[in-house]
């Protein structure tokens, strides 16, 4: 079985921190990583390789440090790593990603399955992996806590709020992960000592068969207006008397007062 | 010279430091309780092949540089729990049994050590010695294709758990006072074999240290490591070997104590402001922090020459001379920071000191390696 695994570079939101002046996150030497929920989608596809043998092939767009993050999944145990890079590529949104990463899938052929995760840390809109599965026509199963493959089929549970569905597609199919999936696991030494050792297949736009302008910038219907941080409203704290029981009483009267509950 | 780690190194500190935030931080505070860790530990770190790293592949290691080993060494320092002794016994051991073995050695015994079925262990240390090995009294008698052990050894690390250690000897048929201490390989379930429970330190709760005695144990002689007559050389390999990993280790510490007080110093507020803007303070950051430096860059040479196959005898003790006090030094001063907050057990930095004290002692003691360090000088 064949699987493709969709990563994103993010930066490291441990290490953010925002200019208090204007309020906006510095990005300066901050460092990359892997999309954390990304390595639930390389996890779960590691784990259906060693069921049902195959190869795992990781696959990114973005500038030329994604190459960091190919190397990191090469170092948790993947087979292959394909990635996307192209000045054309700049300033996509997530329809155009999902077209980008379209036409590599294209390119690439032969897979059984596509993993993604669920939504990037720093974009979260959770629509690449959706869109993805549209540009392809293939079934999308999303938010994926469990995944089973069984005859050409695959199953999956996906969690939706505060119940449970059991989903079935033929394959090809497209899946996003959730967080609570699984636990990605620690590359082990000897595989990144052979992460290095790997090839890395770089494409760029003319390497894939599609329409230039619908790549990057051009290629994207949303555009950004403004990026502002929202005005915070100072509230005023109130210390509620008396004993544990009684505190708590008024602390509820107040909320329905206000409608809340 | 090249002061930068390769990409593959940066990524194993990575994955090393991304092993102890999932499997060891969780379960520090237990080993404390119980004094012991959990027996799937080294099962643990062969799943994420940290054993025999500096093993050749075909004996089931990893085949990488004693540089790497030191990396990760020093992450699993700077977690402030035991838990990088039971790897690094089994990678020094390993170490030692591939450099020192027969090819039947090898195979037989490197395996076990490097997949994480058995503990390593390794023997030196008995009641009435530690540092001189004319004073050893295990014996080892040849019988037909065995040799038959008696005796008591002291301290030994991990030797309660299941699995190999390699003990040294007096060889009961060599006369040579100064050439008649073997290598013995023991298969630590021997029959005869028992041990005494795990001796109580001021540090390193779970070191599983334990006494161990030998009663008519019999080991195979195709068991012996190297040649007979030539344990000592042998152990004053592994101990070299120890001592720069031991240094690693000593690093990571002093690197969580520091991180700790600068921590602490932005928290703490003294007359309305955070310790850090006290200009004594930040001299004792700067001190610390060049002192946490100089003992990895030493650190990291001694490990390059031993890649490199160079003498590492010498620099190995310098690292005692040096690394050891000055660590000890950070711990003190970490703590020192913290005021009463660092004597108290609400915070980790008392428990960094007290490890810190055992380096002096452990793997050779502090004055044997200026006597090793100062005769080269002048022989
Ligand atoms: C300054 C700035 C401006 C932006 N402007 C816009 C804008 O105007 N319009 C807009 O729509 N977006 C905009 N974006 C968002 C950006 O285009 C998205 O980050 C990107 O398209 C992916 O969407 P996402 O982060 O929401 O990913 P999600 O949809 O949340 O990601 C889901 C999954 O898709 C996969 N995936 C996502 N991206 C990639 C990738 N590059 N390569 C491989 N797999 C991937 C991963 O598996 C991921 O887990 C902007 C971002 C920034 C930082
Ligand atoms: C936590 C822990 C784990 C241990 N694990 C092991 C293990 O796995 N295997 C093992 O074999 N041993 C182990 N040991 C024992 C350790 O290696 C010895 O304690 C060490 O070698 C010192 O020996 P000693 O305690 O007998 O001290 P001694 O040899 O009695 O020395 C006492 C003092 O005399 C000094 N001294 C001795 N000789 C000289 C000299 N020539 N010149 C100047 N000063 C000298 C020493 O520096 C020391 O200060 C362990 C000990 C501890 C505390």
């Amino acid at each position: 079985m064949n699987i493709i695994v969709c990563i994103k570079q993010v930066p490291d939101v441990k290490e953010v921190s925002w200019d208090p002046k204007t309020g906006s996150l510095i990005r300066k030497g901050i460092p990359s990583i892997i999309n954390p929920n990304d390595k639930n989608a390389i996890e779960a596809a590691l784990q259906l390789r060693e069921r049902h043998g195959g190869e795992v092939t990781v696959l990114s767009m973005g500038p030329s440090q994604v190459e960091d993050a190919l190397r990191e999944a090469l170092g948790m145990g993947v087979d292959k790593a394909i990635q996307l890079t192209s000045k054309e590529f700049a300033g996509s949104d997530t329809w155009a990603t999902s077209y980008a990463l379209g036409l590599a899938v294209r390119k690439i052929a032969q897979y059984d399955l596509i993993i993604c995760g669920k939504e990037a840390i720093d974009g979260m809109t959770a629509q690449v992996g959706p869109q993805l599965a549209e540009c392809l026509n293939i079934p999308q199963l999303t938010y994926a806590l469990e995944i089973e493959v069984t005859n050409s089929k695959v199953k999956i549970k996906q969690k939706l709020g505060d119940f449970h569905r059991l989903l079935e597609a033929p394959m090809p199919a497209l899946i996003t992960v959730e967080r609570e999936a699984n636990k990605p696991r620690v590359a082990p030494m000897d595989t990144i000592l052979e992460a290095y050792g790997k090839e890395i297949t770089l494409w760029d736009a003319d390497d894939l068969d599609g329409e230039d302008e619908n790549f990057g910038l051009k290629g994207s219907p949303t555009k950004l207006t403004r990026v502002y941080t929202p005005k915070l409203i100072k509230g005023k704290v109130e210390m509620l008397e008396g004993g544990p029981e009684e505190a708590a009483r008024k602390c509820v009267e107040k909320i329905r007062a206000r409608y809340i509950i | 010279m090249d002061f930068t780690l390769s990409p593959e190194s940066k990524m194993m500190v990575k994955a090393a430091s991304d092993f102890c935030e999932k499997e060891i931080l969780p379960i520090a505070d237990s080993i404390i309780e119980n004094n012991d860790y959990p027996e799937d530990l080294l099962v643990k770190f062969a799943k994420v092949r940290m054993l025999g790293l500096a093993v050749p592949k075909e004996y089931g290691g990893v085949g990488t540089t004693n540089l790497n080993i030191i990396l990760i060494a020093e992450e699993l320092g700077k977690t402030g729990t035991v838990c990088a002794w039971p790897m690094l016994m089994n990678n020094s051991t390993a170490e030692t049994i591939y450099r020192w073995g027969s090819e039947a050695v090898r195979e037989k015994f490197l395996p076990p050590l490097c997949d994480g079925s058995a503990y390593a262990s390794t023997a030196f240390t008995e009641p009435a010695t530690g540092s001189d090995p004319t004073a050893i009294t295990t014996t080892a008698v040849p019988d037909g294709d065995d040799f038959i052990v008696n005796g008591a050894k002291r301290y030994i690390t991990g030797g309660n758990k299941k699995g190999y250690g390699v003990f040294y000897v007096k060889d009961g048929e060599l006369k040579d006072q100064k050439a008649n201490v073997t290598a013995l390989i023991v298969d630590k379930s021997s029959e005869g074999y028992t041990t005494s429970a795990p001796w109580e330190f001021m540090g390193l709760e779970g070191m599983n240290c334990v006494d161990v005695f030998f009663k008519d144990v019999r080991v195979p002689k195709s068991n012996v490591l190297g040649e007979r007559g030539n344990g000592f050389r042998i152990l004053l390999h592994w101990i070299a070997v120890e001592r720069i990993e031991q240094a690693g280790y000593m690093v990571g510490l002093g690197q969580a104590a520091l991180d700790q007080a600068v921590k602490y110093t932005k928290e703490r507020l003294v007359r309305g402001k955070p310790m850090a803007f006290m200009q004594g303070i930040q001299w004792m950051l700067g001190d610390m922090k060049s002192r946490v430096d100089a003992c990895r860059y030493l650190t990291y040479r001694a490990a390059c020459i031993h890649d490199e196959e160079g003498p590492f005898d010498v620099v190995s003790s310098e690292l005692k001379i040096f690394v050891v006090p000055t660590i000890q030094e950070v711990t003190r001063m970490a703590l020192q920071i913290h005021g009463a907050y660092g004597y108290s057990k609400e915070y980790k930095i008392e428990g960094l000191f007290r490890i810190a004290a055992h380096a002096g002692i452990v793997a050779s003691s502090t004055e044997l390696n200026k006597t090793i360090a100062g005769s080269a000088l002048v022989r």
